[in-house]
């Protein structure tokens, strides 16, 4: 197996959850109804949980324990999309982050149950549960808010816009896209992306929110070779300051 | 905001003309039914605030069955709920629900539940039809009641419920290492022990 192309999937997997985990996390105790809060939060740590197991595949696979691997590394080698770093701003915007990015993640792993690297394809199977709950949570709030008030309306629909060419980068093509496919561990993040394209429209007929075009969207990309948003750096040095402080501390 | 003072903002707006009350600043509030194993019966875990019954069940999934076992999980609006008298002591709920003769109408199916304890929880116990709630009370009267004392007794139109479905069941099937969801697991006294201890 090609444990370049097989790393380097697992590296931008595992760095896009532990990134959104760690920002959706920052509306810990600010979320809009207590409900929300509560939920939100949860998928957050699901999403810290996912990294971690990813990241103790790559620990399998010779790399760096999972500590040093999410805590020590700079904004220029990590492998998220740069979606995933973009500050909260609004709860709109969270909210079509989430769901946009959770579409996507969830069609990924759905694809990875049947991935010819066993491990990978189990941890698929595990979280299924949780992905499920994380789609379901975010196309009922999308249908909601999607067709509630005039406000609503407009504030999603602007996040849909702002959020459209970020949203895209997440399917940066890897330098191994051809290993992945012909060796049977990733289908391809083209094939990912006609499939999210399929299920977005699906869930956007549904509201009174109108889809850009989608080719006249301009991607953000650059995010799976390392280069990052000004905002990645700042959430990293945050995330990690008790492990710089004190990398043996049990928290 | 008028004033920081909560008390000063909850006085009556001054107004001139008749006018509707106006609805609280709020969502209404559904009741969250858990089943924790296969087999076992769904009892009453809680409440949330939602804007509709979809929108509760996907709040209440999280809010209430986050770390504990659980297999199904099912919402009601709680305007749906009809409450039987409540008693304490030796008194049971049943015996204040006067046999009424069946009333003609369309019947239909209504989900009863017991609350045995005072404190504890309403537990599911069966099903009647019946062409009102008041006839489905009579109704589970007759069927569920033991003579062992009741305290309080729900029934709900079982059409009114947003069950799981058999396939949504797979919302419970998590990564099963979860410790990290437990306050207990983080030892936060037994830090501050140690702590407290090198201080000195």
């Amino acid at each position: 197996m090609n444990e370049l192309a097989l790393k380097e999937l697992l590296y931008k997997m595992a760095d896009d959850q532990l990134i959104l985990g760690h920002r959706n996390s920052e509306w810990t105790g600010m979320g809009p109804l207590l409900e929300e809060d509560i939920a939100f939060s949860s998928m957050a740590q699901d999403k810290v949980g996912q990294s971690l197991a990813l990241y103790t595949l790559l620990h399998q696979l010779g790399e760096n324990e999972p500590d040093t691997v999410a805590f020590t590394r700079n904004a220029n080698q990590f492998h998220n999309c740069v979606f995933v770093e973009l500050p909260n701003q609004e709860y709109d915007f969270s909210l079509i982050r989430h769901f946009l990015f959770d579409t996507a993640e969830a069609l990924r792993f759905d694809m990875l149950t049947h991935s010819s690297y066993e491990p990978l394809a189990q941890l698929a199977t595990k979280i299924r549960g949780e992905l499920r709950y994380h789609t379901l949570h975010a196309n009922t709030w999308i249908k909601q808010l999607g067709s509630a008030t005039p406000e609503s309306i407009d504030r999603l629909q602007k996040s849909l816009e702002k959020a459209m060419p970020y949203a895209l980068g997440i399917f940066e093509i890897s330098p191994y896209e051809t290993e992945l496919i012909s060796e049977r561990i990733f289908e391809g993040e083209e094939k990912l992306m006609e499939k999210w394209m399929t299920k977005v429209e699906s869930i956007i007929s549904q509201t009174s929110l109108q889809l850009p075009d989608w080719k006249l969207v301009q991607p953000v990309m650059g995010g799976r070779f390392g280069k990052h948003s000004e905002h990645l750096q700042p959430l990293l040095d945050e995330m990690s300051e008790v492990f710089k402080i004190d990398p043996t501390a049990e928290w | 905001m008028a004033s920081l003072d909560p008390r000063v903002n909850r006085l009556p707006t001054v107004t001139e003309s008749v006018s509707p009350k106006a609805p609280l600043d709020q969502f209404g509030t559904f009741e969250v039914f858990v089943q924790p194993k296969e087999g076992k019966s769904f009892q009453h875990e809680g409440i949330v605030h939602a804007p509709n019954l979809e929108m509760a069940y996907v709040l209440a999934k999280e809010a209430f069955t986050r770390r504990f076992t659980c297999v199904s999980l099912y919402v009601v609006d709680t305007r749906n709920v009809y409450v039987s008298p409540m008693t304490e002591g030796e008194k049971n709920s049943y015996d204040f629900i006067e046999d009424n003769p069946e009333a003609a109408g369309v019947k239909e199916s209504f989900e009863i539940y017991h609350l045995a304890k005072r404190g504890k929880q309403h537990i599911h116990v069966g099903t009647v039809t019946a062409s009102s709630p008041q006839e489905a009370m009579v109704s589970a009267k007759a069927k569920f009641n033991t003579g062992k004392v009741v305290y309080n007794v729900w029934i709900i139109p079982t059409d009114a419920i947003r069950f799981t479905t058999e396939e949504e069941k797979e919302l419970w099937i998590t990564l099963p290492e979860k410790k990290f969801r437990d306050a207990s697991d983080y030892k936060g006294g037994d830090k501050l022990k140690d702590f407290l201890e090198k201080v000195k």
